[in-house]
């Protein structure tokens, strides 16, 4: 039974935190435990890159989608899209008109939201569903019937994206994809790009850009190639959270590379992290 | 290979995931500069009842129609409980935001029942375009100081508390707006070189730079850290106020620009 505590003109709930300031190092510490519960553990997040897939029109949005749909039943997974060119645009144009940064933020995801629609309008026929982003408590409804659920990528930052050096805000896509496993206890993640995995130079500018094909989190983090094909947000999070295990990027222009990644194979490039579990 | 279908701007063609911020023209414009924003605590104000809430929401009142003001309420007690408990169940970070952000709106509707009648009017994290139109009908929003980051807070390796609070809220929708300073309404004269509920002898810091307080590397603050880190590069709100609100008339001098209290400025 809860008590109630007044004898300092406040009213408490006793509790470990009661009467603690959280912002106190020390009471923080104590709320840090070995063991974090995994919420879907067995769902993989599946991010389909705006730029690299959707900006390509039909040539690579339907044969992906046949993919997808193939898969239906196979595996759990959500997919996550992008916004790709839009949202590039999009940017540019606020950050010419002088937007505040999280007036910025808040306008990408409904460039997000299109391709949602798009994907939505070919799988609907297959069991897919636009998800609300943070509608999580249904997935076990959508994922236990053979349905595919589809969520925006963009985290709700929204107005509250937090300043950043330039205009641009900083918690993006595929630091929204990443959250969004890591928050369920996902181990992992296939980003869906149209390249064959992670360079050392961005192959678009450089032919002799080398495939990364294996790495670490740690080796990533002490050798950061100055283009990077994911956000760099992303990583700095990684090496916090508590579930991810495994990132994969595939080339979602190649038939059967996301299938053989989802059946556990290492195609792409399969960045990983010690995780301690318990 | 089919090509991409891609519009002209300033950022096509660029990757956009480097750590370094790109060079681009900004001139950024406030949005409505003469806001103030108000955050009341959760547990130094509001578990409190009626004794601390009642004089504070009347001085307010008697300057609502000299100025516009955006009031953000704390969580307190309730969400030290769920902290608690979630930490027990050891739950994610993300989820304790979510859940935190709960008792944050619970304490913003209260606020606005009592404020109801002066015009006080319960707004979403995402109500800020209809702001315009409020403040021109002489009405009071009142929101939950909670960002609505919930399941993305960002996992941290001191523990489970998410580090984006009601102060970061409060300080990110003052900056969002463009409004020059946070106005943080509490029950301690400011802010302290320690607790000064557990250490009687603290002492109190009047004006300090955000860089500065966090080179002093304190165990406890007044303020969640994050808004620290932040406020060096924030481009509006450039002072955080810590007031004293069960002193009477702090509220009303500190609305009227009065450095009563502590200042943190940007530098």
């Amino acid at each position: 039974m809860s008590k109630l505590v007044n004898d300092d003109g406040r009213t408490h709930i006793v509790s470990p935190l009661m009467r603690e300031s959280l912002v106190d190092r020390r009471v923080a510490r104590t709320t840090q435990t070995e063991n974090e519960l995994a919420i879907l553990p067995d769902v993989t997040l599946v991010s389909l890159g705006g730029h690299s897939i959707f900006d390509r029109g039909k040539a690579a949005i339907v044969p992906m989608a046949d993919e997808i749909a193939s898969l239906r039943g196979k595996h759990k997974f959500i997919v996550a899209v992008g916004g790709g060119t839009r949202v590039r645009h999009t940017i540019s144009v606020a950050v010419d008109l002088g937007l505040p940064m999280g007036g910025i933020a808040q306008l990408v995801g409904a460039m997000e939201e299109a391709n949602a629609v798009f994907l939505n309008a070919l799988l609907a026929k297959h069991g897919s569903i636009v998800m609300q982003r943070e509608h999580f408590w249904e997935l076990p409804l959508y994922l236990e019937t053979g349905m595919l659920p589809i969520v925006i990528s963009v985290p709700p930052y929204h107005f509250w994206e937090p300043p950043a050096e330039g205009p641009i805000p900083t918690h993006g896509s595929d630091f929204g994809v990443f959250i969004h496993a890591e928050v369920l206890g996902m181990k992992r993640i296939i980003f869906v790009k149209d390249e064959d995995g992670l360079y050392d130079s961005d192959p678009k500018k450089n032919p002799n850009a080398k495939l990364i094909k294996k790495s670490t989190l740690s080796d990533l983090l002490e050798n950061m190639p100055e283009e990077l094909i994911l956000d760099h947000t992303l990583f700095s999070v990684w090496k916090d959270a508590r579930h991810v295990e495994r990132i994969q990027i595939v080339n979602g222009l190649k038939p059967g590379e996301l299938t053989r990644a989802l059946a556990g194979e290492d195609v792409g490039t399969v960045i990983t992290k010690e995780v301690s579990r318990g | 290979m089919v090509e991409r279908n891609l519009l002209e701007s300033t950022l096509s063609g660029s990757p956009m995931t480097s750590a370094k911020p790109q060079a681009l023209d900004y001139s950024p414009e406030a949005m409505l500069p003469d806001v103030k924003v108000l955050k009341i605590g959760g547990q130094s104000v509001l578990d409190r009842g009626r004794a601390a809430v009642f004089p504070i929401l009347d001085e307010i009142v008697r300057a609502k129609d000299a100025m516009q003001m955006l009031l953000c309420t704390g969580g307190g007690t309730r969400a030290r409980h769920i902290y608690s408990i979630a930490t027990d169940l050891e739950l994610p970070t993300g989820l304790l935001a979510t859940l935190g952000g709960y008792v944050a709106r619970q304490n913003a509707r209260m606020v606005q029942m009592l404020l109801a009648k002066h015009g006080g009017i319960y707004i979403m994290s995402d109500d800020f375009e209809k702001l315009p139109l409020y403040f021109k009908l002489g009405c009071i929003p009142i929101m939950a100081g909670m960002p609505p980051f919930g399941y993305w807070e960002k996992p941290s390796s001191e523990g489970r508390i998410p580090r984006h609070r009601t102060d970061a809220g409060v300080f990110l929708s003052a900056e969002v707006l463009g409004a020059k300073r946070a106005i943080f309404i509490k029950d301690e004269d400011g802010l302290f070189e320690d607790d000064p509920k557990k250490n009687k002898s603290a002492k109190l810091i009047r004006e300090i730079s955000a860089k500065e307080l966090l080179a002093r590397d304190l165990p406890d603050l007044a303020v969640e850290r994050v808004v620290l880190e932040y406020l060096p590069r924030a481009r509006y709100c450039h002072e955080l106020q810590i007031i004293n609100g069960l002193v009477p008339g702090n509220v009303t001098r500190a609305l009227a620009g009065e450095n009563v209290g502590s200042i943190i400025y940007k530098s």
